[in-house]
């Protein structure tokens, strides 16, 4: 579905991606890891838009949408979340689901979308906040928010970024759940997390970036016993 | 050499020269955002008030320049920390705009003064160096235009030793790249905020009391466009740089005397705009351009 | 009562100033450049209603789609610039309009006087009131019809989508693209809606005035025309008219003070600045208020 081609990004003296080449699978939950800087937000940004690449080519079903602004981006089905909350403080929480809801006219929202709305606060346990300023809401509900807002623009993909960064176990069981329940309903989730129980349990496969450079891939067990990976995380062996 | 050539020049150097002024203006507004990360838009007129009070003193002591001078820099300092007290300490941090109103009223307040006290006429200042002109091959170079830059060259190498050669220049630096690392370092942000408003204060005195000597008066005209010129400086140069602020003061000073000379007085600070359009346009980094933001 | 009704037309030209600067400050876009468009408005209904024979209605109409086009305009080059660069590049366009108005003579006689802009003079004879006899009560109802209209526009915008797709820009462009909104057209259309309002608020006041000239179009306005929008806040768009109103009823109403009222804009810019530095009508307050005036039950939507 999502087809990553060669892809590499410098800024100035950093390689921060190389050559990485990655494909994912449609309605698959795909994990990716890796430690802090080896380029997972990166990729994330150079696959939505944010920046262009400086190499590479990204396939979203086949068209080709390499270096496409975030919001054509969006139009064609590919959705992300990000690292560090962004959401609309000073809107409502409906205001923020309202502005990226996948719908015709930007004057006025029919009722058919205004129910969707109304369904993906229920999904998400927002509905009882729903005239919340953004800024207000507690940390658990902002994350909350920040899945419900993208899933408002009824994307097929979507690329969650460290969404359970910060996150109690039972926050923790409660997002998992839901993107158990996103696959449930055919969406496609990459997930980028370092928090390995939360990967290693949902995702069906997983890549791991070091240093810009895809090192493995496979499922988690497989994944899990790479020496390769071991050496990454936790350095050489002596 | 033809006369055109021999004209150009001779705008060529003046220009050079009372750049320096223009580049000293744009090492104030520069640096405030360096530092804060906020524009402070009352910073010409700080400068020119410290020149209306060494003015004030003139005409109640007769004393001598040096007088005025000083009077000029420490009283653009003290108002500098004003600035500082009125327009940021107690602001947000993460919503600029409300500083940047605030010292849009301060600019406006200041002016009002001006206007006030001196019935909106122009005032002489003294200018020592007035009547003295040295000559360099065939062209001429004006004592108050040459005094006006070997002044503001003492005060950017004091500028460049206190940057780098003290403590205080060092919390700045901090300061200016990584601010909340630099308080977890143990600097006071707020004492340093208010030594970069003083300092830069007393910066500004110096243009203004150069700017007042050298033109012969001071006005409330001038406040807007010192302002205009002192922003367009600190842009040109690259937000946060002070050797781009120097380079570029040069340049404007250069730009508006040529722009004077060809097309007269009612154009010349069109030229200026359509400069600084030209640099947003194409280089909006300015030619130093910082990439902390 | 000539007084008060005076009063009223200048406050209706104020709160469209502050308006058309409320709707680019929506986006995040700092915006010095209304006073541009108002004087482009200003002058160019002024030749219309006096040197074309216009009618007064297009004739106000066409400042109006002058001031849009030049935001049009200026709207697209401001994308590539942002924050404080913004201020002063919007700040050297107005310089430039004034500049422009300073040095433009069109003129043409009409019976036995000279009209139009004359470079420094300004520009005489916007005359169409007085010479078709409207008394001032028909020059306020006149204003205020636009300024109704236009509150009333940015009211409904305010409450629908488009409204919230704005503000989303203006709190977050990053996010804001991530969920769709297309940046470009959203900042500029706001520019173009700025320009547009500011146009005929100077047409509007041309005639009121019956003369212009480049001074009244500087800074000050420029300042005056943000100041109303972030003193009076942005949360709504009674925003600007708590703005207007503070200015306008402080500085008005202390005429007793004489000179010295003047030096009591800064001062008071300041203060505002520090006691309320989100404005007077921020989100906050409207969000307090319409949970106050919201019913028990739940409404299917809460667009306000």
């Amino acid at each position: 579905m999502l087809a990553i081609e060669g892809l590499s990004k410098h800024f100035g003296g950093v390689q921060a991606v190389q050559r990485v080449d990655l494909n994912v699978r449609q309605n698959e939950i795909l994990g990716l890891i890796g430690p802090n800087g080896s380029g997972k937000s990166t990729i994330v940004n150079l696959v939505t838009g944010v920046f262009p690449p400086t190499e590479g080519r990204v396939r979203l079903r086949d068209r080709d949408i390499t270096g496409w602004q975030p919001h054509r981006v969006l139009a064609a089905g590919m959705g992300r979340t990000f690292q560090s909350i962004r959401l609309f403080g000073g809107l409502t929480v409906w205001q923020n689901l309202w502005v990226a809801q996948k719908a015709k006219s930007w004057l006025a929202v029919d009722r058919a979308s205004m129910k969707k709305i109304e369904a993906t606060l229920e999904f998400c346990r927002l509905r009882d906040k729903k005239d919340e300023l953004a800024r207000n809401l507690g940390f658990g509900e902002q994350r909350r928010l920040e899945l419900a807002r993208v899933l408002a623009a009824e994307p097929d993909l979507l690329l969650l970024d460290e969404p359970a960064a910060g996150m109690n176990a039972a926050e923790i069981e409660d997002l998992r759940d839901r993107i158990l329940a996103l696959k449930q309903r055919g969406k496609t989730v990459v997930l980028i997390e370092h928090h390995m129980e939360l990967v290693m349990g949902i995702a069906e496969r997983v890549a791991v970036l070091n240093f810009g450079v895809k090192i493995a891939e496979g499922p988690p067990a497989a994944v899990q016993d790479d020496e390769r990976v071991r050496e990454a995380y936790l350095g050489h062996r002596r | 050499m033809t006369d055109l050539v021999l004209d150009v020049v001779q705008q060529l150097l003046n220009g050079f020269l009372f750049g320096s002024s223009y580049a000293l203006i744009g090492i104030g507004f520069t640096m405030i955002f360096g530092v804060m990360d906020k524009l402070n838009l009352a910073f010409a007129v700080t400068g020119l008030a410290g020149a209306y009070t060494g003015l004030l003193v003139f005409h109640l002591t007769g004393g001598p320049f040096v007088v005025v001078f000083l009077t000029a820099v420490v009283s653009a300092g003290l108002i500098g920390l004003v600035m500082e007290l009125a327009c940021f300490r107690w602001m947000p941090r993460d919503y600029p705009l409300a500083s940047l109103m605030a010292t849009m009223g301060m600019l406006f307040f200041i002016d009002e003064v001006f206007s006030h006290v001196t019935h909106g006429r122009p005032m002489a200042f003294p200018a020592p160096m007035g009547q003295v002109v040295m000559d360099v091959g065939p062209w001429l170079l004006r004592g108050d235009f040459g005094f006006m830059f070997l002044v503001s060259l003492a005060v950017m190498g004091a500028l460049w030793a206190l940057v780098y050669k003290t403590r205080l220049g060092l919390a700045t630096r901090a300061v200016s790249q990584q601010p909340v690392a630099a308080q977890l370092c143990g600097i006071r942000l707020r004492r340093v905020n208010a030594a970069v408003f003083v300092i830069t204060g007393m910066i500004g005195g110096v243009a203004g009391a150069l700017i007042g000597s050298a033109v012969g008066n001071l006005s409330p005209l001038l406040s807007l466009p010192l302002t205009v010129k002192g922003l367009v400086t600190a842009v040109l140069g690259g937000l946060g740089s002070i050797p781009g602020a120097i380079v570029a003061g040069l340049l404007l000073g250069i730009v508006e005397y040529e722009a004077l000379f060809f097309f007269g007085i009612g154009y010349r600070d069109m030229v200026t705009y359509l400069l600084l359009f030209a640099f947003l346009v194409f280089r909006p980094g300015g030619l130093f351009g910082q990439s902390r933001h | 009562m000539e007084f008060y009704l005076s009063l009223l037309t200048l406050f209706g030209f104020r709160i469209l100033l502050g308006l058309s600067a409320y709707v680019v400050i929506l986006t995040g876009q700092i915006s010095l450049a209304q006073a541009g468009f108002y004087a482009l408005g200003a002058y160019t209904a002024g030749a219309a209603s006096s040197m074309w024979g216009w009618p007064i209605f297009p004739a106000i109409l066409l400042g109006g789609l002058v001031g849009g086009l030049f935001g049009l305009l200026v709207g697209f080059p401001a994308l590539r610039v942002r924050g404080l660069f913004l201020v002063i590049a919007t700040l050297a366009f107005t310089e430039i309009v004034r500049m422009v108005f300073l040095n433009l003579k069109y003129t043409i006689r009409v019976g036995d006087r000279t009209i139009g802009p004359a470079a420094a003079e300004g520009f005489r004879g916007i005359t169409y009131y007085f010479q078709n006899g409207w008394s001032s009560l028909q020059i306020v109802a006149f204003t205020w019809f636009f300024v109704l209209v236009v509150l009333l526009a940015f009211w409904l915008m305010d409450r629908s989508r488009a409204g919230a797709v704005l503000r989303a820009v203006g709190e977050d462009e990053l996010a804001a693209s991530s969920v769709g909104i297309n940046l470009t057209a959203a900042k500029v259309a706001a520019m173009t809606a700025g320009g547009f309002v500011a146009g005929l608020a100077g047409a509007l006041y041309a005639h009121y005035a019956t003369y212009v000239s480049q001074e009244d179009f500087g800074v000050l306005l420029a300042t005056f025309a943000i100041a109303y929008a972030l003193i009076g806040g942005t949360g709504s768009v009674l925003g600007p008219i708590a703005g207007v109103l503070f200015f306008s009823l402080l500085i008005d109403g202390l005429r007793f003070l004489g000179d010295w009222r003047n030096l009591l804009f800064g001062v008071l810019i300041v203060a505002m600045m520090n006691l309320r530095p989100h404005g007077i009508i921020d989100v906050g307050l409207v969000r307090r208020v319409a949970s106050l005036l919201r019913p028990g039950g739940r409404k299917a939507y809460a667009g306000d």
